[in-house]
């Protein structure tokens, strides 16, 4: 129990120190508030005249598809992260020895930073967003599930932050990992669904992505969020999908902090 | 006078190109990823086709051939005028424009011909690459329609410098914010569309306001032989449009108060 409330205090701590570090940067988060809706217009229009004459496209209704690019939309909000940026960064510098030295792992210390800058998002980023695809665009936002659409997106935010730091965990190897970070990121970018809906791409790379970890950092939140999940044919009721994404979940931290031992082993602090 | 200017100008692509060849490999693989990248951009639009449906009146290729064209023009932007904004944020911050300010030639110029980097020229190629695959696809095309295109082209890089400048003058009020790009590249969103699509307020929009219909939208759409009277009217805008960029920048710079250089 003593332990818990530890963990909590130092959540807390430092969640608080980092939204007060980027509120003061508010008004950077506050860009999304334009660009969110703008990109969302973009994706009305063209989805509007590809569905015309047309009630369903690979098993979505051209309703759904708006609430989809509205949902990818909003959790990338609430999921968003940079931690594998973060950790190169203090890799690179050397400035990470002075988190070795701490007595909190460093992974903890980044998911209660991410806590704190989220809270920032959901409040600058989010829910302006929510407004207005709810009350101007009157898109359908309401989750199918209250319940397991915010366990499904909490998911997806540990998860997000899980693959990110194993990416950054990269520059304890090669030093330099922009070019291993670009090459993620613009996997991530196709292959979590943020680009189109999963379904949309050949059976064959469906099924592919079936094992992959990037369907559950926005696809899966997003079909929970709608309530219906269907992916290279295979569909699920919504329980199996989010007990799914705990396991994924599981394995990525499991495989992160095995990472994370042998990279404690290689690190020598020069240039700290 | 001119001739200075173009001195100046040739001297700093000089030293572009000697610095992109100190870490060549760098620059490679950067490009490389770069070229990469922009291959798969207009994925989108190819999966869309591939689930059977499309874009009323528009085949896949000549939908290509609008991204195809936007990507070229950002690559060329990018090489030309993407410096500016950095270069003008960085001196806002550290307070050191005076050193720019001080130099016996305008500013502006100063910042746009020393910030000129290669490193986008994958992203032209890129764009290349979608334009030379799309092209035998189209109708054929004539002589007229290459020049309307060469025209209309060079009027929407124009607009991309119009941004590129406009996005550096805000830099000087809404100090060091990294996401000033994302505002204009998801208005430049629109551009990369065939126009009918959208709404026809949206359009006039992205024709005469903003006019990021010439980035991608008109040019293509010349060669495709589906330029109207508006892609001819839509020239106009977009050099008051870069003009709007160039006084708004000199209006900054008056406004300009050296602290702290």
């Amino acid at each position: 129990m003593n332990f818990l409330v530890k963990k909590f205090r130092v959540v807390k701590a430092v969640a608080l120190v980092t939204y007060k570090e980027w509120s003061a940067y508010r008004t950077h988060s506050m860009v999304s508030i334009f660009v969110g809706p703008v990109y969302f217009i973009v994706q009305y229009f063209i989805w509007s005249v590809v569905y015309s004459g047309k009630t369903s496209l690979n098993g979505m209704e051209l309703s759904q598809m708006l609430t989809y690019f509205g949902v990818t939309t909003l959790i990338g909000y609430l999921t968003m992260d940079f931690a594998d940026w973060n950790l190169q960064m203090l890799v690179r510098t050397g400035k990470f020895l002075t988190f070795a030295l701490r007595p909190i792992h460093h992974r903890f210390f980044a998911l209660s930073q991410k806590i704190g800058h989220r809270v920032l998002g959901f409040l600058f980023e989010f829910l302006p967003c929510l407004f207005i695809f709810v009350f101007i665009f009157k898109i359908n936002m309401r989750p199918a599930n209250f319940g397991w659409a915010i366990i499904s997106v909490a998911l997806a935010f540990l998860m997000n932050l899980y693959l990110n730091y194993t990416i950054g965990m990269t520059a304890f190897w090669l030093v330099q990992a922009a070019g291993v970070r670009r090459v993620y990121l613009l996997l991530q970018s196709i292959f979590s669904g943020g680009l189109i809906p999963l379904v949309f791409f050949p059976g064959a790379l469906q099924k592919f992505l079936l094992f992959l970890p990037f369907q559950y950092v926005s696809y899966v939140p997003a079909m929970v969020y709608i309530g219906r999940y269907t992916l290279a044919g295979v569909s699920m009721p919504i329980p199996q999908v989010v007990g799914l994404q705990a396991i994924a979940v599981a394995v990525t931290a499991i495989i992160s902090e095995y990472i994370y031992r042998l990279s404690m082993k290689r690190f020598t602090g020069v240039g700290a | 006078m001119l001739k200075k200017y173009i001195r100046i100008y040739i001297e700093c692509i000089k030293i572009s190109i000697s610095t992109a060849l100190t870490y060549r490999l760098n620059f490679l693989l950067d490009n490389f990823i770069m070229l990469v990248s922009n291959i798969l951009f207009p994925l989108f639009t190819l999966l869309i086709y591939g689930s059977g449906a499309e874009f009323p009146n528009w085949t896949l290729y000549e939908v290509l051939l609008i991204q195809a064209v936007f990507t070229m023009s950002t690559g060329i932007a990018n090489i030309l005028f993407n410096g500016v904004l950095w270069a003008t944020m960085r001196h806002i911050i550290e307070g050191s424009l005076e050193i720019v300010l001080i130099k016996p030639v305008d500013c502006l110029f100063f910042l746009t011909a020393s910030t000129i980097e290669f490193s986008s020229i994958g992203l032209f190629l890129g764009g290349l690459v979608i334009f030379v695959v799309a092209l035998p696809h189209i109708g054929p095309v004539s002589i007229l329609m290459v020049l309307q295109f060469i025209v209309l082209f060079l009027s929407g890089v124009c607009v991309m410098m119009g941004i590129s400048f406009i996005m550096a003058a805000t830099s000087f009020k809404w100090v060091g914010n990294s996401r000033i790009p994302e505002i204009f590249e998801s208005i430049k969103y629109f551009g990369r569309y065939p126009q009918n699509i959208f709404h026809k307020v949206i359009s006039g929009f992205t024709s005469f306001i903003i006019p990021v219909a010439m980035v991608g939208y008109f040019p293509a759409a010349s060669l495709l032989g589906k330029a109207d009277a508006t892609a001819f009217i839509a020239i106009l805008p977009c050099f008051l449009f870069a003009m709007a960029g160039v006084f708004l920048f000199r209006h900054m710079i008056r406004l300009y108060e050296g602290v702290g250089g």
